[in-house]
């Protein structure tokens, strides 16, 4: 996978705007999960491991590693906090390269 | 670290597998766990451990202290236990070049292994545009990249054998 640092990008939190309305409010919005490329993971292997973590099925586990290979970065799960933060350790525990941010930001 | 026409691991049955590497590759891989280890219990601060215990939370540095507080040492434990499986499973008797694994020891050899791949290529700030170059004999760190070669040929049998009957 080439080799594209997550310290390079830069992701921020969004503005959260609340008309006082229809919005939702912040708390309501899910976690996402997302894996980042780096250049020493085999490709295979981040296949495989998004298959045993997430139940996915290969075409799927294929599809999510060849954007992350592709474009920088995936979303490979979402939900509330302590679930991504869950998932984020078992990626973690991999070797994957995950952080968790709320969706939209 | 020789390599075999016959591959470093396959499958026996539903449950179990053979890994068939020779006396001198245990014995060094099993040494590079050492290091690994050595590493995993002191050093929190260098490139090594930052790719080792990454940031679970990009630019929220509260909720990423809270996350570090709570699920550090939980991480630092798993990697030790896959550690210490893998070593007691390469240090394993044996009249042959092969040792037969369960499902979770080769899943603990192959978190291992990975882990060794992220140290060294961390060390050597691999970029797979130039990797090829560096495995010429005159490369000041051909050795080093040899042994990265070695272990991602070693981690790609490890994948391929789980997933070849699914």
């Amino acid at each position: 996978m080439p080799n594209h640092r997550l310290s390079s990008t830069d992701v921020r939190p969004a503005e959260v705007v609340d008309s006082g309305t229809d919005v939702a409010p912040d708390t309501d919005r899910p976690w996402i999960v997302l894996v980042w490329n780096d250049p020493i993971n085999l490709m295979s292997y981040v296949t495989l491991v998004l298959q045993k973590l997430f139940g996915y099925s290969l075409e799927k586990a294929t599809e999510l590693m060849l954007d992350v290979h592709n474009k920088g970065r995936a979303v490979v799960s979402s939900g509330t906090r302590e679930h991504a933060e869950f998932d984020v350790y078992r990626l973690h525990e991999h070797g994957l390269w995950a952080t968790m941010q709320r969706e939209d930001t | 670290m020789a390599r075999k026409n016959k591959g470093p691991v396959t499958r026996l049955d539903a449950t179990s597998y053979s890994l068939n590497i020779d006396a001198s590759d245990r014995t060094t891989l099993n040494s590079l766990l050492d290091q690994l280890r050595d590493v995993l219990m002191h050093d929190s601060s260098s490139e090594i451990a930052r790719r080792l215990f990454p940031a679970a939370y990009h630019q929220d540095e509260q909720h990423e202290q809270e996350y570090q507080r709570l699920m550090r040492d939980e991480l630092l434990s798993s990697r030790l236990a896959s550690l210490s499986l893998t070593t007691s499973l390469l240090e394993r008797e044996t009249t042959s070049d092969s040792i037969v694994l369960t499902a979770d020891e080769l899943d603990a050899l192959m978190r291992s292994i990975n882990s060794l791949r992220l140290v060294l290529g961390t060390l050597l700030d691999v970029d797979e545009d130039d990797f090829e170059a560096h495995l010429a004999e005159d490369d000041p760190a051909y050795g080093q990249y040899q042994l990265y070669s070695y272990l991602g040929w070693l981690l790609d049998w490890i994948v391929t054998v789980q997933t070849e009957f699914n």
